[in-house]
């Protein structure tokens, strides 16, 4: 048998392309068997997440299957510029190594795809559309996708802002659960640093704004509570993180007001995270003992890093992926 | 770790059955029993609080106390059998040096502290030792319980510092130096507990109270 696999992504394809191939979770078993009918072959698996679309086929003859299945295609890409890829045997086995690992996702080696390919694979096998080819050849890059993961720090590091924000707390304050959160501004930055923080279990969001209906609108979203903007120095007695977006001319947060604070506070930790331009919170208030200050520019920086360290990975992952490939196929 | 503290047990057993009694009664025994009991809070403490990496920075401490343990002419090899002992210098003795080695657990939990403290303050925060390193509050909840767990054991081998025999002047003056080192901690977990006080300097405080104890009972 011989592995063919034809695929649309974010590289090849734009959205309105790609939407026209997806497949929701729910079908991707009965989007298996269709797959069988269209390329006429006697394995196949059909992977879909919001960035690709891609069919694994087992077939006797390789460049026969994959006519078939673009002829049967062809419908659905009209007026667009080609937007397919194709792999055949060991390229086809390697590209899903890849696509699992996350060495092919558009953020780099994220974990997510892992679990999609998986859920595919499952589905398929529970539709009876794959075959010792196609379950062999899976088995093993789950295998590889697992050593890529546990052998190299592709995973390792926040490559957003909301995400280095939420290490960062958690590096603070260990389990988020019992760690209150202040938004100042309730811009969409702020929006989405803290529903990262929320995502983590962070024990309640506060919410202040200029607009006091605004403020209302996202701990709604959030289901938190909104103060009135000039109450928010009292409520920051309690407060574990800030995060502060507000639209401002001028700071907001100035060390005297903070160091009014700190015998109340107990001198417990403060994470304040500052994502305005122009910033928020006065620089010297990070010099406070117990406060950690990070600005837009520090975490930007810090997830670039860990960009940059993950693109340093990709040519070591690559060689576990070139070595198990080689075993594969003994 | 779990076999230094093996062999820390063989060699205090071994010990205690020369001297026919508690083996602290030379500086190289100290040191070994301190080490012994540094590791003991480390198995005990260390998957308790779930503090990673805590050996790292455990394991150089207990060694550093054996190296002065070794130290030649530190050891004797055949020590002196002590003919009259007393319950509560036994008491004294065993518990004072348990409890330096909470102590000195608490004081490897600063240092852990001030080290992820000043990486987040300078955003320095590539190092595999900041991955590695347990969260900013969890050290500090550790760090109190261990100087409890300490202070509490400290209590225990004073009071039996005050009903033990005193034969010497001197025996008085080590009783007065333990309480002022008991009284620093109290104090330090007081303002901790009242008042408040910023993890840095808390930390700061678990060290440099255990290093000028440490400094303190070494010339008195």
């Amino acid at each position: 048998m011989e592995l063919v696999c034809l695929g649309v992504n974010h590289k090849t394809a734009p959205v309105e392309v790609r939407e026209r191939f997806a497949v929701g979770t729910t079908r991707l078993g009965e989007a298996s068997q269709e797959l069988l009918k269209m390329a006429d072959v006697p394995e196949g698996v059909v992977v879909s997440t919001c960035n690709r679309t891609e069919f694994y086929l087992a077939a006797e003859c390789a460049t026969d299957a994959l006519k078939r299945l673009e002829s049967s295609l062809a419908e659905k890409v009209h007026g667009h510029e080609e937007p397919f890829y194709r792999f055949e045997k060991k390229d086809a086995a390697r590209h899903l190594c890849k696509v699992v690992s996350g060495l092919d996702s558009m953020l780099l080696g994220e974990t997510e795809i892992f679990g999609q390919v998986k859920q595919a694979y499952h589905a398929a096998h529970a539709a009876g559309t794959t075959g010792a080819t196609l379950n062999k050849l899976f088995q093993k890059v789950f295998s590889v996708g697992k050593k890529v993961r546990t052998q190299t720090s592709i995973q390792e590091g926040s490559t957003s802002i909301g995400n280095v924000a939420v290490e960062l707390a958690e590096k603070i304050f260990g389990h988020l659960k019992n760690s209150e959160v202040m938004v100042l501004g309730a811009g969409e930055m702020s929006r989405l640093t803290a529903q990262a923080l929320v995502s983590r279990g962070a024990k309640s969001i506060i919410v202040a704004n200029r607009t006091h209906d605004r403020a209302i609108e996202l701990a709604a979203e959030m289901k938190g509570r909104a103060v009135r903007f000039d109450d928010w120095l009292d409520v920051l007695k309690d407060v574990d993180v800030v995060i502060s977006s507000t639209g401002a001319p001028h700071t907001i947060i100035h060390r005297k007001e903070i160091e009014s604070l700190r015998r109340a506070r107990k001198f417990r930790p403060l994470f304040l995270i500052d994502i305005a331009v122009p910033r928020d919170i006065e620089h010297e208030v990070g010099e406070i003992d117990e406060v950690y200050l990070y600005d837009i520019d520090a975490l930007e920086q810090l997830a670039d890093q860990a960009k940059a360290r993950r693109i340093k990975q990709i040519l070591e992952c690559e060689n576990i992926i070139e070595l198990e490939l080689l075993k594969l196929l003994k | 770790m779990i076999a230094v503290f093996l062999c820390q047990i063989g060699y205090l057993g071994v010990r205690g059955e020369m001297r026919g009694a508690c083996p602290l009664r030379s500086l190289a025994e100290i040191f070994v029993f301190l080490s012994w009991s540094l590791t003991l809070f480390y198995l005990l403490v260390g998957p308790m609080y779930r503090i990673s990496l805590l050996g790292v920075f455990t394991a150089p401490l207990v060694a550093l106390f054996q190296g002065f343990a070794l130290i030649p002419g530190n050891l004797a090899a055949n020590p002196e059998r002590v003919l009259n002992t007393s319950f509560w210098g036994e008491i004294h003795s065993s518990m004072s040096v348990l409890a330096y080695g909470a102590l000195a657990l608490a004081a490897v939990a600063g240092v852990m502290f001030m080290v992820l403290d000043h990486q987040l303050k300078e955003h320095d925060l590539k190092s595999g030792l900041f991955r590695n390193l347990p969260p900013v509050r969890e050290l500090l909840v550790s760090l109190e319980r261990l100087l409890w767990l300490g202070v509490g054991l400290l209590t225990i081998g004073l009071v039996a510092g005050v009903l033990m025999p005193h034969e010497t002047a001197d025996a008085w003056k080590h009783v007065f130096v333990a309480l002022g080192v008991w009284g620093a901690y109290i104090a330090l977990m007081m303002i901790k507990r009242v008042r408040g006080i910023a993890g840095r300097w808390f930390a700061l405080g678990a060290v440099g109270l255990f290093v000028l104890s440490l400094g303190v009972f070494a010339f008195v």
